[in-house]
C-alpha cells in the first residue's frame, strides 16, 4: 500500500514535470490581459499599463516573447505616444528579424503622424495607416 | 503494484501521442512566422472571436515560430476597414503574408462555442479549425478540434485529462460558462508535438543569448 502511495507520487510529479514544462518565454498572462482587454475595451489604459508591466518582468529574466514589444507600441501608438511607439516598434525590430518589413512600416507611420501632428497638433481624424488596403482587391 | 505501473505508463504514452500528419509541404515550406489573422465566428456568441483570439498566440510562440502580435494585427485589419473576419479569410494569404512580412498564416474558424444547459449538467463545446497557408496560398496543415466538457464525466481513465477537466470544471459554472480554458485546452491538443500539432519553429530549439540578442544553437 506505501509503496503504491509512493509510486502515485512520483507518477503525478511525472506527469507534472513531464507535461508542463517550463515555457520558453515570460508571458505574464499576457493571454488574460488580451482577454481582459476585450472584455472591458473601454479601458484602454490598463492594457497599456499591462503590457508595460509584461514587458518590465519579461526584459527581468530576458524572455520577452516575440510581437510583444510591437504590441505594446501600438497601444502607445494609439494613445497617441508616438515618440514612445517607436522606440518599442525599434526594440521589436532589433529582436526579431522577422518582424522588420512591419515594423519598419510603423517606425515610418509613426513618425509621420508624428511629424503632421506637429503640424496641425490634431489628428484625430486621421487614419491611422493605410497598410493593408489592397488586400481585398 | 506492477500492473500500476505498466497502466501509469500507458497512461503517459496515450496521452503523448497521436496520429501523425503528412508534414512534406509544411517542411518544404519552413515557415518562421505566422501571423495570426481575426478567427471567424460561426458561433452564436458574438464574443468568441475576441476571446479566442487572447488565447492562440503562446502556444504557437512556444513551439518556436516568430508570431505577430494578435491585437495589433486586428487593429491594423481593423483601420483598413477589414473588421470583418470572413473579408480576411477570403482574401489571398498571400497578399496579407507580403504585406505584414510573414511566411505563413493561420486562419481560425470557430465552428462552435456554446453551452448546452440540461437538467443536472451543463455541457460546454468548443470546436475550432485550425489551417496555416504559406505565403504562396499553399494549405501547409489543417486540424479540427472540438473539446466538451461535461461535468458528468468524472474519470476519462486518463488521469491527466482529469486534471485539465477539473481546472476547466471551475470555470465552466451554470450561470456563465467561461468558454476560454476549453479554447486554451482545444489549442494544447492541437498544437502538440508529436501529435496534430506543427513541427517546432526556428526558435523551437535554440535559446536566446542573454547579450546580443542573437540566436545560438543549443
Amino acid at each position: 500500500m506505501k509503496r503504491i502511495k509512493v509510486w502515485l507520487v512520483v507518477f503525478g510529479l511525472l506527469v507534472i514535470v513531464g507535461c508542463a514544462p517550463q515555457t520558453k518565454y515570460y508571458w505574464g498572462g499576457y493571454d488574460n490581459k488580451l482577454y481582459h482587454h476585450y472584455k472591458n475595451p473601454a479601458d484602454y489604459e490598463k492594457l497599456v499599463e499591462n503590457l508595460a508591466e509584461l514587458i518590465n518582468q519579461a526584459e527581468k529574466v530576458d524572455k520577452v516573447p516575440p510581437g510583444l514589444y510591437a504590441e505594446y507600441g501600438f497601444a502607445l501608438y494609439e494613445k497617441g505616444d508616438l515618440e514612445e511607439s517607436q522606440i518599442y516598434f525599434k526594440k521589436e525590430h532589433d529582436k526579431w528579424p522577422e518582424s522588420q518589413a512591419l515594423m519598419t512600416k510603423m517606425i515610418s507611420n509613426a513618425q509621420r503622424q508624428s511629424n503632421k501632428s506637429a503640424q496641425l497638433k490634431d489628428t484625430s481624424n486621421e487614419k491611422p495607416l493605410a497598410l493593408v488596403k489592397e488586400v481585398t482587391q | 503494484m506492477r500492473t500500476l505501473i505498466i497502466i501509469s505508463i500507458l497512461s503517459l504514452l496515450v496521452g503523448c501521442v497521436a496520429t501523425n500528419k503528412d508534414y512534406t509541404k509544411f517542411n518544404n515550406a519552413k515557415p518562421s512566422s505566422i501571423l495570426i489573422v481575426p478567427a471567424v465566428n460561426r458561433s452564436v456568441e458574438v464574443t468568441a472571436p475576441d476571446y479566442y483570439l487572447s488565447t492562440i498566440s503562446i502556444p504557437l510562440a512556444e513551439q518556436g515560430y516568430y508570431v505577430f502580435p494578435v491585437n495589433m494585427v486586428k487593429r491594423l485589419l481593423e483601420d483598413d476597414g477589414l473588421s470583418d473576419a470572413d473579408l480576411v479569410h477570403n482574401s489571398p494569404s498571400e497578399k496579407l503574408a507580403s504585406l505584414f512580412g510573414a511566411d505563413a498564416v493561420l486562419y481560425v474558424v470557430i465552428n462552435r462555442w456554446d453551452a448546452q444547459y440540461l437538467l443536472f449538467s451543463t455541457t460546454v463545446t468548443v470546436e475550432i479549425a485550425y489551417t496555416i497557408k504559406s505565403k504562396s496560398g499553399e494549405t501547409l496543415w489543417e486540424h479540427l478540434q472540438k473539446m466538451v466538457y461535461t461535468p458528468q464525466n468524472n474519470s476519462s481513465g486518463n488521469p491527466l485529462a482529469d486534471l485539465i477537466v477539473m481546472a476547466v470544471s471551475a470555470a465552466a459554472t451554470k450561470a456563465a460558462p467561461n468558454y476560454v480554458p476549453l479554447a486554451h485546452q482545444a489549442n494544447n491538443a492541437t498544437f502538440r508535438y508529436p501529435g496534430p500539432g506543427i513541427p517546432p519553429g526556428p526558435y523551437g530549439k535554440l535559446r536566446i543569448s542573454q547579450q546580443n540578442n542573437s540566436t545560438i544553437s543549443e
